[in-house]
């Protein structure tokens, strides 16, 4: 669908800002207009989050990105309801993939979606008192709560056989808190519920009043296996606003770095899948030697273990020299030949293949519905990837191609890795060298303004959007694509056997840290 | 009184050895997935150290919940001292092999008990899945043995494993022998049925039940289990190449002792050559390897009528 249909379905004016389209909407119609737009024209919700507007019109800002792909362009409808009483027709009634972001914006802002099939609470817990919204301006970042005791009830079935399992916060091994609510009869999984947000970081709050450079700092510290991806949504989210043009050396080695992120974890991912996850342990033991073979390339280019540090506004921190180039190129070969070796001798393996096939199903549909993003639902048959549909940095002029499969089984998300392991290695190789010797970095200066910029990590789509007033962060919402996967577990688990989740959990390999931001 | 001697060299010896097995399990796994791995004896030192820690007790469980270690500790002694280990004629006299089934089961059930005393999911989840796994077995165990029995004439544990019979004794027993084996991955809680080494509470099957346990009590499980796997070691190599010593002469006993050995250093590696070559298998594809486990047990004993 395109832009000159899509304003059909607008019921006022438009404007056109970058690749932006920005239309005001009164919030009785706001729910109405989105699922039009999502229903009738295609268009996947990629984002909704809030703004606290009191102090210039006494209201709060409502703000829903839609993707349309087809021309390369983001779709923002705003809405502003009553600072008094913040209520609004629910989105979620119609369209699913609204379903957290809405209850993360009443936890965090006390905006009340009515008619939200699941009013609960996400992101307090029990011991967070009512009437708590931390991301309003008047609540100070440092202020200390009173203990409560508000329930949080999880799904709970009952009948004869059926019992529950209650996993984590605490889990055996080095992972970030979370907790797991297993209805079961026998083996098999009737609902499954997931209670993350344990260790709530309170970064957009941070972030607040900072500058951009004061504020990447936090950004890569959301979630540190994607630092260099989520560092360059924000940073292309700040060049935007300010309309500075990146030079092509720039964005050939932020190609390269996220190429690197990407090629880092689909090594670890391929390893634990199926090293860990089905115990076929060869691949554990020598998958994440490999993978520390670019870990420790980080090390030596970056000064750090996460590819963080060398993306900056504006371009970045520095080039890289001859032999440097040299090493990242003959280090990340032989570390992709090397896994695509031990792959190969794997998946020879009729036993690990059959752990594999059928377990963890995600439905193209369910995908569709829950506004998935990134490999699980490429894997579903969901043809998406920013890098096709926004591309970014120097994607255009690289020989990238996206991946899909069909099945949504975990075998069909390994196969994606592998494919896409391949891929990256091409990609990187062509990236290093382009435009070698040109300046990497470009004076920002900064305007006021907002925008949105978006990442194809290799967990999925980043999209950051930031408001930027006086020079100074006033509102920034970078949504890791694991905010978007987690409830994808409801969909997965069921009908699979308890010993399989965790292999389902690795296939999909979500980040706890991104998503309690 | 030589019976006496014999039975306490046996216990001592297996007793000693136990620990190692699984340390040889775990070496020759690291081994051979290109890691440099823990030396075998450290398990030694980490079930003294596990043995000096404090115990950790929920205020929920009843006495079952301290009584297991010991009632499964003493099964496996059990074991060490009624089977033809280290002496052909040195076990307790003419025990029965389904004894040996029962005293097997009964292990289990106490485990089984174990875990569900404290009321947790996971150990509730553990049991569940070693009862599924118990009722699949008991059928193999009791028909392997009941072919053995029929070649050995007689059903007392010394006949059978003792009195120098061995696999190649009749050519049906090959059969049995490899249900034995089979049976034997089962009962010990190894691949493809569980996997001794994951982390990962939901997948697991002996350990969910061993998981409220902690300190003395949970050295005295890792024990058992340790002391189980190489009662079933020996006893598998005594069926193909080792034969235990016949009287209570020195040379004899250490020929048996390092034939132990032997076994056991053999053994282990074959169990990490198995553990790292294959995946663990989907728990309810478990029935399938049960079902090949009971053919060739069946299998075997209708051959030892017919050929």
């Amino acid at each position: 669908m395109t832009y000159e249909q899509i304003k059909l379905f607008l019921p006022s004016a438009s404007s056109r800002v970058n690749d932006e389209i920005r239309c005001r909407v009164e919030a009785p119609l706001f729910a109405g207009i989105v699922e039009r737009l999502m229903k009738e024209g295609g268009l996947p919700l990629s984002s909704l989050y809030a703004t606290d507007d009191r102090a210039t019109d006494k209201s709060f800002g409502i703000h829903v990105i839609l993707s349309l792909d087809e021309e390369r362009l983001w779709m923002t409808l705003s809405t502003s309801v009553s600072g008094n009483d913040p209520t609004y027709p629910s989105l979620t009634r119609s369209v699913m993939a609204a379903h957290w972001y809405e209850r993360y914006a009443q936890d965090m802002f006390g905006i009340v979606p009515e008619g939200h099939p699941d009013p609960r609470r996400l992101v307090h817990h029990e011991n967070i008192p009512v009437g708590t919204h931390p991301l309003r301006k008047d609540f100070r970042w440092d202020t200390k709560l009173d203990h409560a005791q508000v329930p949080y009830p999880l799904h709970h079935v009952e009948g004869e056989g059926i019992y529950e399992i209650p996993v984590g916060p605490i889990h055996a091994g080095i992972i970030e808190p979370g907790h797991f609510r297993f209805n079961v009869a026998g083996e098999r999984i009737i609902t499954l519920e997931g209670k993350l947000f344990f260790t709530h970081k309170g970064v957009e709050k941070l972030l607040e009043g900072k500058t951009p450079l004061e504020a990447l700092p936090f950004i890569e510290r959301l979630s540190g296996d994607m630092a260099a991806s989520h560092a360059l949504a924000f940073c292309q989210a700040i060049e935007k606003i300010s309309e500075t043009v990146v030079p092509p050396r720039a964005k050939a080695i932020r190609t390269a770095l996220c190429e690197l992120e990407r090629i880092t974890m689909h090594l670890h991912d391929l390893a634990n899948i199926t090293g860990m996850g089905t115990g076929y342990t060869l691949m554990a033991a020598n998958g994440f030697r490999i993978k520390e073979r670019l870990v420790r390339l980080s090390q030596t280019l970056l000064g750090n273990r996460f590819w963080r540090g060398a993306i900056v506004p504006g371009g970045v921190s520095r080039d890289w020299t001859s032999g440097e180039c040299a090493l990242i190129k003959t280090t990340a070969t032989e570390a992709v030949k090397e896994m695509q070796d031990l792959v190969k001798m794997a998946l020879q393996s009729d036993g690990l293949r059959e752990r594999l096939e059928t377990t963890g199903i995600l439905t193209r549909e369910a995908a569709v519905a829950y506004g998935a993003v990134g490999l699980p639902a490429r894997a579903s048959g969901v043809a998406r990837d920013v890098r096709l549909s926004h591309p970014y940095a120097a994607y255009a002029q690289l020989p990238w191609e996206i991946v899909t499969a069909e099945e949504g089984d975990v075998y069909a998300r390994y196969r994606c890795r592998v494919e896409e392991l391949e891929i990256s290695l091409r990609v990187l190789l062509a990236a290093v060298d382009l435009h070698a010797g040109e300046p990497v970095v470009t004076r920002v200066s900064l305007k006021d303004g907002w925008g949105v910029a978006a990442v194809e990590s290799w967990r999925g789509e980043i999209l950051t959007a930031v408001h930027l007033k006086n020079g100074k962060i006033e509102r920034c919402f970078p949504r890791d694509p694991s905010f978007c996967n987690w409830p994808l577990f409801g969909e997965i688990g069921p009908g699979n056997i308890v010993p399989d989740f965790p292999l389902c959990n690795k296939s999909l390999n979500l980040s706890y840290s991104g998503t309690d931001m | 009184m030589t019976t006496i001697v014999a039975l306490i060299l046996q216990l001592v010896l297996v007793l000693l050895l136990s620990p190692l097995t699984i340390g040889l399990v775990r070496w020759f796994k690291a081994r051979l997935q290109g890691r440099l791995g823990a030396p075998p004896w450290i398990v030694y030192t980490a079930l003294l150290t596990t043995l000096k820690k404090q115990h950790v007790i929920s205020e929920n469980v009843s006495w079952v919940f301290r009584f297991v270690p010991f009632a499964v500790l003493g099964m496996a002694a059990f074991l060490v001292l009624s089977l033809p280990l280290l002496f052909s004629n040195g076990g307790l006299p003419q025990i029965d092999l389904f004894i040996l089934a029962g005293v097997l089961s009964l292990g289990s059930v106490f485990l089984v008990f174990g875990g569900l005393d404290a009321g947790t999911a996971f150990g509730g989840m553990g049991a569940s899945r070693e009862m599924t796994i118990a009722a699949l077995v008991e059928p193999v165990a009791l028909i392997t043995f009941s072919a053995f029995a029929v070649v050995a004439g007689s059903s007392s544990i010394q006949d059978v494993f003792g009195n120098g019979m061995s696999v190649f004794s009749h050519p049906a027993l090959v059969l049995s022998f490899a249900a034995l084996v089979l049976v034997a991955l089962a009962e010990n809680a190894r691949y493809p049925v569980d996997n001794p080494a994951t982390h990962l509470e939901l997948t697991m099957v002996h350990e969910a039940m061993l998981l409220e346990y902690s300190g003395p009590y949970l050295a005295m499980l890792e024990y058992a289990s340790s002391i189980k796997l190489t009662v079933f070691l020996v006893l598998l190599g005594n069926l193909i190449w080792v034969k235990p010593s016949a009287a209570l002469a020195p040379e004899a006993i250490g020929l048996a002792a390092a034939g132990i050995l032997s076994t056991l250093i053999v053994g282990s590696f074959a169990l990490a050559l198995l553990e790292s070559s294959i995946a663990k298998m989907r728990f309810f594809r478990l029935q399938e390897y049960m079902s090949v486990a009971f053919f060739l047990s069946l299998s075997g004993f209708i051959l030892v009528f017919l050929l």
